[in-house]
């Protein structure tokens, strides 16, 4: 009996846990900031969405503590309710004090009564309760189901909100291509109509139940191959993902092209951090400072207004600007070399503001234009179009862009996986393994801290040379501390030292948000939780460089290469 | 051989650095005071409030030095706790206000104030401590410096969302506005005089607390070594969290004292003071208490008087806008030529 007792106890805490998550979520105005934007139109939106995750969870995490299975049930619905009737109190105690909103600024009336389902507070109130105990009873229900049939579900429902977060940019790209027909009996209104609903959720379910046996079979076959047909289908993948990538642009359409120029920017900027500390392990805070540099030399040698008045184009430039930032990194780096890892960051930091202060000064406002800037930065090839023969494309605004940052980035993704295997590669992970020791073993520390700062540089340069041609000019306001920030986010959330990593980063990061326009306001908070969350929960990142993944979890490594051991006979 | 060669050429930028750094402040000063930029009482007032803000610089970076102190680790979400006070003690103060009880008791009230500020500054750095640093007491050095500027940017943008991004103005209490002391040369602020003080007699308390009492002395014992004060006896979790809780407490006065002297409170007010105040920290030699007092009181009067002194000498249109340039050079060149602070010894290597 004491251990239902302690089961109903650690429910009511799981509930009262989410249901500070909850409120959190209603308060900083996440869930009003959703609450029109519709996943099923006319039966779900995504700030209805917010609110019914959390206490699903709930029931989830509580029904996988043990117990007997009625047990675990009903521990799921009290979970589920707690979590409910602490969202009622708060719901009864906004509706009779409307002073509240006087601090929390975002309880308005429309939260309340979103909270409340557009009932009267009470009715509202018992029906909160009721919805989360059901969705807490779903969940523990959930944690019941074998897991070859709870995954596809799973992914059903995550395709089916994805493909409704894209519905514009679905919806006119399908009537360009003349799937008018479809793209109205998929999406209605904002989001998916129910028939839509119930196709996207069947396919995503039988793409995920399909995938395993697939993946299973066709990774045996070509592990069977011997190592020339290995290499040709490597390549030909490779070949496809170009081949893609090229006519990404065409298939995306001008608005989504402009999201992918964001994307690939960051991704640049990303790749070359990557450089810094994923390899070297030289946590870099002003990485901004060398996007600004690279933005700040393309516009004065490129720009025919600016204070240099030169108006070179910008491929010649471009070696100039690339050198110019490479000495920067040098100078920059030259100082800190023998600095600690936290105070190294730090002082990065202090460049990386000091470099925005400058740009932004009056003191230095004849070369650098002060808070103006410098306009007129020309095009990255001079015109505004290129009409592409053969295939019959027209090249313009982002689609233009698109094209040199996709070279920059493979150009730079190129140079960094093969340095990372190379002498110099393994004389970074020594240092960022321990400095003393890679000293002591002749590897020279102060050389190849230098080279990282160097490249990082140049790669972060290229970033903001491509940034200033395609906003046609320069602000110092764009070059702040939340930049370094940013790329360090992603390169966290991505996994340190991985270049895929780096662009699921960004497309996570920075895509998505140009995607949700609601959230661009929660773009920082959403960082900062990323940034806590990882370090956490899994510092190796979501694509994990391999090295790294072992280095963070050398004791889980140990048991799962044993786990491994074992069930070599059974396969 | 070759080694020494090329770490020769890094000795010759530092070199270099440092001589451009002295011969730079010694022809800026000389060019400043021979043009007569400004006179005696400017510079006196500049002081003045220099010391104003360096006392709130000094009582935030209290609470990085102790936490450092303690785990050795630079909490960069600091400066948001002390946002964090001051933005949920200008609800009380504004509340007291309308009330008209500011002006009645406006000792009293203030005090209300402060103490909420405190309270609700400590909540969050407790909070902090145990939900985004404590997992991490064994990871590498850099993951708690990742989770803190993530937790630093979630409780900037949190609050943001909560409390909305206006720009918040603190209510007058009269008895604070005048000054405080007009006497002949020198004119000092009410307001100042306040801050001053109070943030000298909390210092005062700090410095009693941690060197008299029995949890101070534990705190000291971890400092000096974390395995072996476990093995004394001593719940080294539950003095890591009231150091968190202390520093939380000392960073909430902060905001109210910031609030005094610069009358408003916004949700990103947390991250510019929040940098310079770990660099008086380091300025100070970082775990070192007396060293943080000095530290903040050092670069809030460089920050006042610097970029008048080194830079109307050249004739550099509106220096005061570069004031934050001065901060930050202060915090570069600390950490690069003497990351032990003044008070501090250098480490053994």
């Amino acid at each position: 009996m004491s251990g239902n007792g302690a089961m109903l106890r650690s429910a009511v805490t799981v509930g009262g846990i989410v249901a500070a998550v909850m409120l959190y979520l209603v308060t900083v105005g996440l869930v009003l900031a959703f609450s029109e934007r519709e996943v099923i139109t006319g039966a779900l939106t995504l700030g209805r969405l917010m609110l019914a995750v959390p206490p699903l969870v709930a029931g989830f995490v509580i029904a996988g503590r043990g117990g007997t299975w009625t047990g675990r049930l009903v521990a799921g619905v009290v979970t589920g309710a707690v979590a409910g009737a602490v969202m009622a109190v708060a719901l009864l105690f906004a509706d009779a004090v409307p002073g509240v909103r006087g601090v929390l600024v975002r309880v308005s009336p429309a939260l309340v009564a979103f909270v409340a389902f557009d009932q009267p507070a009470t009715t509202g109130a018992a029906m909160n309760v009721a919805l989360a105990a059901v969705l807490g009873l779903v969940g523990a229900v959930a944690r019941a189901t074998p897991p070859h049939v709870r995954r596809p579900l799973m992914w059903g429902a995550l395709g089916l909100v994805i493909m409704s977060m894209l519905e514009p940019f679905v919806r006119p790209r399908l009537t360009d291509f003349e799937l008018g027909a479809v793209s109205r009996f998929i999406y209605q209104g904002r989001g998916l109509s129910i028939p839509g609903a119930v196709i996207m959720f069947v396919a995503f379910a039988a793409t995920t139940a399909g995938w395993r046996p697939l993946r299973a079979r066709v990774g045996g076959r070509i592990a069977a191959a011997d190592a020339a047909t290995q290499a040709t289908i490597r390549g030909m993948a490779l070949l496809v993902l170009i081949l893609f990538l090229l006519a990404l642009p065409q298939i995306a359409g001008s608005f989504l092209s402009q999201v992918l120029v964001f994307v690939g920017l960051y991704t640049l900027l990303g790749l070359g951090l990557n450089i810094v500390v994923g390899y070297a392990g030289l946590l870099d805070l002003g990485y901004v400072a060398f996007y600004a540099v690279g933005s700040y030399l393309t516009a004065l040698l490129t720009s025919p207004i600016s204070s240099l008045g030169l108006g070179i184009p910008f491929w010649i430039a471009l070696p100039i600007v690339v050198l110019g930032a490479a000495l920067t990194g040098l100078f920059i780096g030259a100082p800190v070399l023998r600095l600690r890892g936290d105070y190294l960051a730090i002082v990065t930091l202090g460049f990386g503001e000091i470099a925005r202060l400058l740009f932004l000064s009056d003191a230095l406002k004849p070369w650098f234009g002060g808070t103006q800037g410098i306009l007129g930065v020309p095009g990255i090839f001079g015109v505004s179009r290129i009409d592409v023969p053969v295939l019959g494309w027209e090249l313009t605004g982002p689609t233009l862009t698109y094209y040199p940052l996709l070279f920059f980035c493979i150009l730079a993704a190129f140079v960094a996986h093969r340095l990372k295997y190379s002498r110099v590669g393994r004389a970074w992970n020594a240092l960022r393994e321990d400095e003393d020791v890679a000293e002591a073993t002749g590897v020279n520390t102060v050389n190849y801290k230098l080279l990282a700062f160097a490249l990082g540089a140049a790669v972060g340069c290229l970033g903001g040379a491509v940034f200033a041609t395609q906003l046609q000019s320069v602000f110092p306001g764009t070059f702040n501390i939340l930049v370094s920030i940013t790329v360090l986010a992603i390169i966290i959330l991505g996994g340190m030292g991985s270049i895929p990593g780096v662009i699921v980063g960004s497309l996570a990061l920075i895509g998505f948000p140009q995607l949700l326009r609601e959230f661009a306001e929660f773009r920082l908070l959403v960082y900062g939780g990323v940034l806590v969350i990882m370090m956490i929960a899994r510092p190796e990142g979501l694509v994990p460089d391999i090295t790294r993944r072992r280095e963070l979890h050398e004791a889980d490594a140990e048991a799962e290469a044993e786990a491994e051991m074992t069930p070599v006979e059974g396969a | 051989m070759r080694r020494t060669r090329r770490l020769s050429l890094v000795d010759i930028i530092l070199l270099a650095v440092r001589v451009g750094v002295v011969v730079g402040v010694v022809l800026g000063t000389w060019a400043t005071l021979s043009a007569g930029a400004l006179d005696a009482s400017q510079w006196r007032n500049l002081l003045v409030f220099g010391i104003a803000q360096g006392s709130v610089y000094a009582l935030i970076a209290l609470g990085y030095t102790l936490v450092y102190g303690v785990l050795l680790m630079i909490n960069f979400a600091h400066g948001d706790v002390f946002m964090f006070g001051g933005m949920t003690a200008f609800f009380v103060a504004d509340a007291l206000a309308r009330a008209g009880f500011l002006d009645a008791n406006p000792l009293i009230g203030m005090l209300v104030v402060l103490l909420v500020a405190m309270l609700s500054a400590m909540l969050v750095a407790i909070l902090l401590e145990r939900l985004a640093y404590r997992p991490l007491r064994r990871a590498p050095r850099l993951v708690p410096l990742i989770t803190a500027i993530g937790a630093s940017l979630f409780i900037s943008n949190s609050v943001r969302g909560l409390y909305g991004e206006q720009v918040k103005a603190y209510p007058r209490v009269e008895i604070f506005q005048g000054y405080f002391f007009e006497g002949g040369p020198l004119q000092i602020l009410r307001t100042h005089a306040i801050v001053i003080m109070s943030a000298l007699l909390i210092m005062v308390i700090l410095y009693w607390f941690v060197e008299r009492t029995r949890t101070g002395r534990a705190m000291r014992a971890i400092s000096e070594d974390k395995d072996t004060a476990a093995l004394m006896g001593i719940n080294v979790d539950r003095i890591i969290a009231v150091t968190f809780a202390i520093g939380g407490m000392l960073a909430g006065a902060a905001g109210v004292l910031y609030a005094i002297v610069f009358n408003q409170v916004h949700w990103f007010m947390g991250f510019l003071p929040g940098i310079k105040a770990f660099t008086a920290a380091v300025l100070g030699g970082i775990g070192n208490i007396v060293g943080a007092m000095l530290g903040g009181l050092t670069l809030g009067v460089l920050e006042s008087i610097g970029p008048n002194l080194l830079l109307s000498g050249f004739g550099v249109p509106s220096p005061n806008q570069l004031r934050d340039v001065v901060a930050f050079s202060v915090l570069v060149l600390v950490l690069v030529f003497r990351p032990y602070g003044i008070l501090g010894r250098p480490e053994g290597r």
